[in-house]
């Protein structure tokens, strides 16, 4: 069958629109986002970092300064997240445990909790969303890393 | 007088003939199994024998019974070192140029599980204490990698402490952000981790070259390490350290459920720790 004017347009600005238009269309039918374009959930998580984590783990995720040794009270200082520290090696699960319900490192000298409980300040959409904002902190490799974790801690409860 | 002297001249050969005949075969076999030099290794298999690794090969100890394993068959002349038994009572052993192993008790049989690791230069392995799939391997400079399918897949995980590695264990100690602890037995001492990896520290201020490392799992807080063939016991999960006098130089160590603390040492015996303290020979 002959190609008529119609066909011709459609096949003519068809594809040049579709390649247009559905990258914003996946855009926007992706996450929600804030004014700048950050997800909403990034935007909510780097907001309560900021609040509730910062003023310990440092505003870019640098952690205490010799955070791998015990400070003059025995106690371990808070961590780095970024690409130094360790929190990428820990699944979403146990991270949110801790952040949940504190933890005590079992050779600190002082019965105080190394990191706080955060149960009774933040809900948990809260600690899922600053579990994400973390990740924004690592490497790719990283990030396998504590998403292959993640899939395993599903596995292996401890 | 005669006659009855006669009786009892008999009585007495017939009963040393019978005495022979029963003690020899386990003399022979406790002689096969002894042959004078250092005890490499140590570990209990499920029911409770004592596994030894000798420069002669592989022995299972029950009662004073040794039965020869056959090591695993070698391109090159294998060269054992290490043995673990994993949560579900698996017998794995490896060494530099073997790789690892896993001994099949129902067909007396060795598996490779070195298809996945990048060369077969292992120096210690691990096996989880609670999980009975996950093994640790630590290759040198190659790092530290972990298996969590039983050694179908291995995975770098880490480089392992600064200084290199001689001996390590997984303890279910309390207290782990993940599901247990990492003890390794390194040229500067005993260094610790949480089985995540986080990273590794010195545990307490114990120096020297650890070539033997062992805990206690019914009382995980209680780790020993052997340095130049002391040996020395923390009871607080590595802090603090004290040295255990032993007869002779230890080169091997496990824990027993029947018997506690077992030691292998440099002259071939196998010792156990009474619980005054002073040491007795195995089985005996």
């Amino acid at each position: 069958m002959p190609l008529e004017d119609g066909d011709l347009f459609m096949n003519k600005w068809l594809v040049p629109l579709v390649l247009l238009v559905a990258p914003a269309l996946v855009m926007a039918g992706g996450e929600p986002s804030n004014g700048d374009g950050v997800p909403t959930e990034m935007a909510e998580g780097r907001q309560i970092y900021e609040q509730y984590c910062a003023s310990c783990h440092g505003w870019q995720g640098e952690g205490a300064a010799d955070w791998n040794k015990p400070d003059e009270k025995g106690e371990m200082p808070p961590p780095p997240h970024d690409e130094t520290g360790h929190t990428w090696r820990h699944s979403d699960a146990m991270l949110f445990r801790m952040i949940a319900e504190g933890w005590r490192h079992p050779f600190n000298e002082t019965d105080q909790l190394t990191m706080p409980a955060f149960k009774d300040n933040l809900t948990d959409e809260d600690i899922r969303s600053v579990i994400e904002y973390l990740k924004t902190f690592w490497a790719g490799d990283q990030r396998r890393y504590q998403q292959s974790e993640s899939h395993s801690r599903d596995r292996h409860p401890s | 007088m005669k006659a009855i002297c006669y009786r009892l001249n008999s009585a007495l050969t017939g009963f040393f003939l019978l005495a022979f005949a029963v003690v020899m075969p386990a003399l022979v076999q406790a002689q096969t199994a002894n042959d004078g030099q250092p005890v490499k290794a140590l570990t209990t298999n499920s029911s409770g024998a004592l596994l030894v690794l000798r420069e002669s090969g592989l022995f299972v100890l029950d009662g004073k019974t040794a039965t020869e394993i056959p090591l695993p068959p070698s391109d090159s002349v294998p060269r054992p070192n290490s043995l673990a038994t994993g949560a579900d009572g698996s017998l794995y052993l490896s060494g530099p140029g073997l790789g690892i192993w896993r001994y099949e008790y129902a067909s007396e049989r060795w598996q490779s599980l070195s298809h996945t690791l990048p060369d077969l230069g292992i120096t210690a392995i691990a096996a989880h204490a609670t999980q009975p799939d996950t093994l640790y391997a630590y290759l040198g400079e190659g790092g530290m990698f972990r298996s969590r399918d039983a050694g179908a897949e291995w995975m770098k995980v880490d480089s392992g402490p600064r200084e290199p590695v001689e001996a390590f264990l997984h303890s279910d100690m309390p207290g782990s952000m993940e599901s247990g602890w990492l003890f390794a037995g390194t040229t500067r001492g005993v260094a610790r981790s949480m089985d995540c990896f986080c990273f590794w520290g010195d545990a307490g201020d114990l120096r020297g070259t650890v070539t033997v490392i062992g805990y206690d799992p019914s009382a995980p807080e209680n780790v020993y390490a052997v340095i130049e063939g002391q040996l020395h016991h923390s009871s607080d999960g590595g802090e603090t350290w004290a040295g255990i006098e032993t007869p002779q130089a230890v080169t091997a160590l496990t824990f027993s459920p029947t018997e506690g603390l077992l030691v292998g040492t440099e002259n071939g015996n196998l010792l156990s720790r009474h619980a005054s303290g002073g040491w007795g020979p195995v089985h005996e």
